[in-house]
């Protein structure tokens, strides 16, 4: 299956890695939690123990699924490149999506490091326009200098652009 | 209050005569209260009358300070307020973040001469409220706010500095009040008047049940003439709404020191006046309600940055009442105002595999909860007949993808996009290609496996977002890049591009003609 749009390339770069490890860690604290909450019901409230019981079966096998496959299935699909026009990036896994925000009509730029991407050296570049809160661009799994580096280079590209962006 | 100390120059009060209005409007107050105790002799018992006397004196004397402490300034460079007695406010905006400023009158202000003026900024409230100013000095200062209308204060006839776009006309009169929202106004009506009669000792109840020999029409007339009254009272409700706010309706262009502006003027008692710069329009917005689509009923809207929801009832991107499509058209082709006529391209069809998906999803939603249901009734946990309620409502489903998958539709016209989508409100967007601030493209697996993708532009106007739902997916990029080539031209496939630069439909029977006949 190809990860492509017909007549759109893909974008040239993948992420890290390392971030396949970070999305490992994601679910791992996801299915913890998860865990914790269902065994704490089943212990303290005896109550909700036949309504439990299901999901102890379905549940593990879907999420030891998601586990070893999915962090694999997104570093495969996540890429992203920045031209000279405009900054394009691919992500998803189930549901796939592709984001093009001309450089020239960008109005913040945010690199996000989280406790556990600093502790791998990734970084989130966050690019946001004068759409809806939802219409900018997230990389996950950047390199945190290579990140960096990105955010100064485009601060200084949209400085030279006049205008208000709209 | 440290921040006015800097300078006492310049700052303005609101005009004398808001003064007078209050005192009017506090002498107002007492007549209900003296007709309800003298002419109708109703003592105490006449309570919400008293109560209502007391709220109106209470928001006269409150008006009244507010008048009092309320200055203003207009600097060089950004505009002031002081205002409030136990709380002060003081708040200054530049002058360069002004994006609108409108005027409102109600009636008693008309009488007085007065206006409101509304001033916003991009912040989504009204960033100044000016409760009121003569009219002509309201004037004054929006011309010196925005540069709007210097000419026209010079010239004895504003008329000549604009171009009447659209007039208000009598056939739309039926359009906008014939709705089932008669039912909701009618219920408002009757029980707003049962309240106020019982005040006066009347029981509105009793009135219309002595009205009418109930019992000889028996419970089906009844109920026929029950329903008919209240639509009868709704639509004169709506009508009398409809005259109250639409009258006098014109929309023309003005000329602005910047530019020009669309302007709005409606309202019988109350005039509003709404200004759009045409600088910030980015394309116009057409919405038919699949109830009165039949009847060919269109409502209009601009679509444009920075237009907050300003005071009054309708938002300030509305530029028609609901008007027939065809009257839609013209006023829209001529806000936009050059010779691309986008709204009369040929919109592309959507490939048949989007009106499969639709139908996949049509049979599924109640598909599913009647397959659930018939397990439970066969288990005995629900009555053994409840599934067939979601299964008979397949059919309608599937009418209603059918129904979707017509109003499906894309186009590159010149330097607009048409995108026309929706089941409830089938609405085409024209949106110049400028105003694209990003694109998306989204696919699932049912998606990929159709061949389909939905392509969302991103813009600073209207809605902020508008999709192209189910485009052929080697199509999306084609129409990505006949609207923005400099961006999509460096991420395009190799070999694609010339495939790409061809937005035209490329046969007869891919095209759906999109005259007001077809469209």
């Amino acid at each position: 299956m190809s990860d492509t749009l017909p007549a759109l390339k893909p974008p040239s770069h993948r992420v890290e890695r390392r971030a396949i490890l970070l999305w490992t860690l994601y679910a791992l604290i996801w299915g913890i939690s998860v865990v914790g909450a269902l065994v704490a019901l089943y212990v303290f409230l005896p109550a909700t123990r036949p309504w439990i019981h299901p999901f102890l079966w379905i549940l593990p096998p879907i999420y030891l699924l998601y586990l070893t496959r999915v962090p694999y299935w997104r570093y495969r699909v996540h890429r992203w490149e920045i031209t000279d026009e405009a900054v394009y990036a691919l992500s998803g896994w189930i549901v796939r999506e592709w984001r093009i925000v001309p450089i020239s009509r960008i109005q913040s730029i945010d690199v996000k490091k989280g406790p556990l991407q600093s502790r791998l050296r990734l970084a989130t570049l966050k690019i946001s326009t004068a759409a809806a809160s939802e219409g900018g661009i997230s990389i996950i799994g950047l390199d945190a200098d290579v990140a960096e580096r990105c955010s100064d280079r485009l601060t200084d590209l949209t400085q030279m652009v006049p205008g208000d962006a709209t | 209050m440290t921040a006015v100390a800097v300078d006492d120059a310049g700052w303005q009060r609101l005009n004398s005569r808001v003064a007078w209005v209050d005192l009017a409007k506090m002498v107002v107050t007492f007549i209900p209260s003296v007709v309800a105790a003298v002419v109708f002799d109703q003592g105490l018992q006449a309570w919400p009358v008293f109560i209502v006397t007391g709220l109106g004196v209470v928001s006269s004397v409150l008006d009244l300070k507010r008048w009092m402490h309320t200055r203003y300034r207009v600097g060089a460079d950004r505009m002031e307020i002081r205002k409030g007695w136990l709380v002060r406010r003081y708040r200054s905006v530049p002058r360069d973040r002004i994006r609108t400023v409108d005027t409102s009158a109600k009636l008693r202000h008309r009488l007085a001469g007065l206006r409101v003026v509304h001033i916003s900024s991009g912040e989504a409230r009204t960033s100044f409220k000016l409760d009121a100013l003569e009219s002509r000095a309201a004037e004054r200062l929006r011309a010196d706010l925005l540069g709007v209308g210097r000419a026209a204060e010079t010239a004895e006839t504003p008329e000549a500095e604009e171009t009447v776009l659209a007039r208000l006309r009598a056939s739309w009169f039926v359009y906008n009040i014939v709705s089932v929202w008669a039912f909701l106004v009618s219920g408002l009506l009757l029980l707003s008047a049962y309240l106020t009669m019982q005040t006066f000792g009347v029981d509105l109840r009793e009135v219309i049940e002595r009205a009418v020999d109930w019992r000889s029409l028996g419970l089906g007339w009844t109920i026929v003439v029950a329903t008919a009254g209240c639509f009868v009272l709704g639509t004169f409700g709506m009508a009398l709404n409809y005259l109250r706010e639409k009258a006098n309706f014109r929309l023309v262009r003005t000329r602005t020191e910047g530019g020009t502006a669309l302007l709005t003027r409606q309202g019988m008692f109350r005039i509003r006046e709404v200004y759009r710069d045409d600088r910030r329009l980015r394309g116009v917005a057409i919405s038919e309600p699949l109830l009165s689509r039949w009847l060919r009923l269109a409502e209009t809207e601009v679509v444009s940055t920075g237009l907050s929801w300003t005071p009054g009832s309708d938002a300030a991107a509305a530029i028609l009442p609901r008007t027939s499509v065809a009257e839609a058209r013209r006023v829209a082709a001529l806000v936009l105002g050059d010779e691309h006529r986008p709204l009369d391209a040929p919109l592309r069809r959507h490939p048949r595999s989007a009106l499969r998906r639709r139908l996949v999803w049509a049979c599924y939603v109640p598909g599913v909860p009647a397959a659930l249901l018939a397990w439970l009734g066969a288990t005995g946990a629900v009555p053994g007949w409840v599934w067939a309620v979601p299964a008979g409502l397949v059919p309608v489903a599937c009418l209603l993808a059918v129904v979707a998958y017509h109003s499906l539709g894309h186009a590159v016209a010149g330097p607009y996009l048409v995108m026309r989508s929706g089941l409830i409100r089938r609405t085409t967007v024209v949106l110049q290609s400028r105003g694209v601030i990003g694109w998306g493209v989204r696919q699932s697996l049912l998606q990929r496996r159709l061949g389909l993708a939905t392509l969302r532009v991103q813009t600073a106007a209207g809605n902020r977002h508008y999709e192209v739902p189910d485009i052929a997916a080697g199509e999306a990029a084609a129409f990505a890049h006949a609207a923005t080539p400099v961006i999509l031209a460096p991420i395009l496939a190799e070999g694609a591009a010339e495939a790409v630069t061809d937005p035209q439909p490329d046969g007869q029977e891919a095209q759906i003609a999109h005259d007001p006949a077809h469209g």
